[in-house]
């Protein structure tokens, strides 16, 4: 019921546009995402066509900070930028390395490749650096800082009525999407025993929601500043050797 | 229409507020944080996201412009209140909320009415209902959204000291701009606006440099502080100090008033004073945790600090406060996140007549960090005591009272070189590990001071 306000030079357009996007972003990255083994469209290069919507999130945010013309927003803005660079490495080789084990970038064939055994029990490390970025993407957690209240909101710090509304909604859609992607990826997807598929994927996503929700109250905000170090010279290489391993792997099986 | 108007109310019951904590107002912001609590009221981080602008304390009228541009930058439906006393708490923030239901209804005008309405507002409703009619009367027209900043258009082409900087009143919350007087060379004007300089960052780029002044409604900000930065993206070049202004106070400092009292001869119980710096210093991390980004453990600070001042056993606090400062020692992340913000050695800290906390930690932020707690810890072990404060101990919590200034302004003035090359989160930890206490610095109006 909160009215939209405008601030002074703001470009009202591109901040309009950043504000929708990120729903939009997050939307139609959930159309490669299993509910149980049917998604909307199971993409033969599905698991790029998720990485490449969850990155407009960058522009989304970027725009979102940028158009107010107002320097918190504008901190907040640059702050996913950075964020972004420090996740996108890691995050991307994690994904890979998903793809890597079914020899497959289509989800649905990541899916039952997993039919045995879960990705996340003989990748856990690729597992953990996706959960991480799930976070950073949906700018969340311990990884609000483009939205910080230290920044009075970061991005989100001008918006106001029904733009702050789409744009925090589309940030929860965003992590719920990004968690529900988890589940393919590396839970087996549908797969499990007695309950049907989608009642699996269902449960499977929630309990990632709420390791994510929880973690949050666990550790403070991680300042890129200082994560950066940890992302390009610690998880990067981390993420290199695992998927090296799942390699070999998939070479000798 | 019936559904909307039940919409609207349903979404201001529980308001989004906005505090503005002048200096001086310990005690009135300890009890509206307190009452907002109870009534589970969201304490918001900036205008854009409030219903309800709280200014705690004694604003000097002629100099609130900050309060004003705070006021226009709040969108519809909203309202305000000023609560001077802590006693006044509960019916100004009564009052408050009543009127963002206000009788003409306008909670339930769209905005595309409103627009069509272009700005006219009918003499401001909720202005018109503010409590004490305190701050000065602001440009009606100013309220509406696209009409908001007219004003600052006027003030900017006169002249580039008077202006606001940016939209810095929105995103600065709350200050009166200003901040262009450094640089002398000629800006290029936008929208009324003008436009970023340029200037070499640390690496010897040249980039652009905004000036932004900070505060003073920032969240976890110390009350009435406003630092005017230039900053190049989200690094710090400069930062220099300023507070908004108060009329004189006939009190103590709240957190000080024990060993102020003492100085003025009165018998003053070590475990009262014991109590008071305690609960200041929780005070103190509950702020440093938020800027942190730990919102969990902040809020564990609070109910701590609330703890102490209602009067807590010893026992009891030692049960909520130990395994609390265990946690935030063995936190690495903690830990990790803070270490070497705004290093302070002690012989830097000894010349700048630093007494207090920041002077033996003589270290970083995460060093002050860590003498808070054990502070804490050992204060909230004598809160007993019966004992009668002598007057050769007169260490506040943000140190010795009885020396030529206010522990605080020397907290102060060290605080812009520790800014300097700092990214802005970093500059917010850095400036919530010193808190300094700009109450010590409000004159007092009367030798013969109330006591708390």
């Amino acid at each position: 019921m909160q009215q939209r306000r405008r601030t002074t030079a703001a470009d009202v357009a591109l901040t309009r546009l950043g504000v929708v996007l990120l729903p939009v972003a997050a939307l139609l990255a959930a159309a490669v995402v299993p509910l149980g083994f049917r998604s909307v469209s199971d993409l033969a290069d599905g698991i790029v066509w998720f990485n490449a919507m969850e990155a407009l999130a960058w522009a989304a945010v970027w725009l979102a900070g940028w158009g107010p013309n107002s320097t918190l927003a504008l901190i907040g803005g640059y702050r996913f930028l950075a964020q972004g660079l420090a996740y996108e490495l890691p995050h991307m080789l994690a994904i890979t390395t998903a793809a890597l084990g079914a020899e497959s970038l289509r989800v649905g064939e990541v899916v039952d490749t997993q039919a045995g055994l879960w990705f996340a029990v003989w990748m856990p490390v690729a597992f953990a650096i996706y959960l991480l970025s799930a976070m950073a993407m949906a700018f969340w957690g311990p990884f609000d800082q483009p939205a910080g209240r230290d920044v009075a909101g970061g991005a989100a710090a001008e918006l106001s009525g029904v733009d702050r509304i789409v744009f925090l909604g589309g940030r929860w859609l965003l992590l719920t999407v990004a968690a529900a992607f988890s589940v393919p990826l590396f839970l087996g997807g549908g797969n499990g025993p007695l309950l049907p598929p989608w009642l699996w994927t269902v449960l499977k996503t929630v309990a990632v929601l709420a390791f994510l929700v929880w973690i949050r109250r666990k550790v403070p905000t991680l300042r890129m500043d200082r994560y950066m170090e940890v992302a390009w010279v610690v998880l990067t290489p981390l993420a290199i050797l695992q998927a090296l391993v799942v390699a070999l792997v998939v070479l000798v099986r | 229409m019936e559904l909307r108007s039940k919409a609207a109310r349903l979404a201001v019951a529980h308001p989004g507020v906005l505090l503005a904590a002048c200096p001086g107002a310990t005690r009135a912001r300890l009890a509206v944080e307190e009452e907002l609590l109870r009534r589970s009221w969201p304490v918001v981080a900036g205008p854009a996201s409030a219903n309800l602008l709280v200014v705690v304390g004694d604003p000097d009228p002629a100099r609130a412009d900050w309060a004003e541009n705070l006021w226009n930058g709040i969108p519809e439906p909203k309202s305000r209140a000023v609560v001077r006393e802590a006693e006044q708490a509960t019916a100004a923030l009564d009052d408050g909320h009543l009127a963002l239901f206000g009788p003409d209804d306008q909670v339930s005008v769209s905005p595309r009415e409103e627009r069509r309405m272009n700005g006219v507002l009918p003499s401001g409703r909720a202005g018109s209902r503010r409590r004490e009619g305190h701050a000065p009367d602001g440009p009606a027209h100013a309220v509406r959204d696209g009409a908001a900043h007219h004003d600052c258009a006027e003030h900017e082409t006169e002249s580039h000291h008077s202006g606001h900087s940016g939209d810095g009143q929105d995103e600065a919350h709350g200050t009166h701009g200003g901040g262009h007087g450094h640089d002398m060379h000629a800006m290029s004007v936008v929208a009324g606006l003008p436009m970023a300089d340029r200037a070499d960052d640390r690496d010897g780029l040249r980039l652009d440099r905004l000036h932004v002044p900070l505060g003073p409604a920032l969240l976890d900000w110390p009350a009435g502080l406003v630092l005017r930065l230039a900053l190049q993206g989200d690094v710090v070049q400069q930062a220099e100090v300023d507070q908004i202004s108060v009329r004189a106070s006939s009190r103590h400092p709240f957190w000080n008033d024990p060993w102020l009292r003492v100085i003025a001869g009165e018998r003053v119980e070590r475990g009262l004073a014991a109590r008071r710096l305690c609960a200041a210093h929780l005070d103190s991390v509950g702020r440093f945790l938020a800027v942190s980004g730990w919102d969990d453990e902040a809020k564990r600070a609070r109910s701590a600090r609330r703890r102490v001042l209602a009067g807590a056993s010893v026992e009891e606090l030692g049960v909520l406060l130990r395994p609390w400062a265990r946690q935030l020692r063995r936190s690495r992340t903690l830990r990790w996140l803070t270490r070497g913000l705004g290093e302070l050695s002690s012989e830097r800290a000894a010349a700048a007549g630093v007494t207090g906390p920041a002077l033996v930690a003589g270290g970083d932020a995460y060093c002050r960090l860590l003498v808070w707690l054990d502070e804490i810890e050992r204060a909230a072990a004598v809160c007993g005591d019966t004992r009668v404060l002598d007057a050769t101990e007169l260490s506040g919590p943000r140190g010795r009272l009885n020396g030529p200034v206010p522990p605080s302004q020397a907290l102060l003035d060290v605080l812009p070189g520790l800014l300097e090359g700092a990214e802005f989160a970093g500059a917010r930890i850095i400036v919530a590990s010193l808190d300094p206490d700009l109450d010590e610095l409000v004159p007092v109006v009367d030798s013969r001071v109330a006591h708390e």
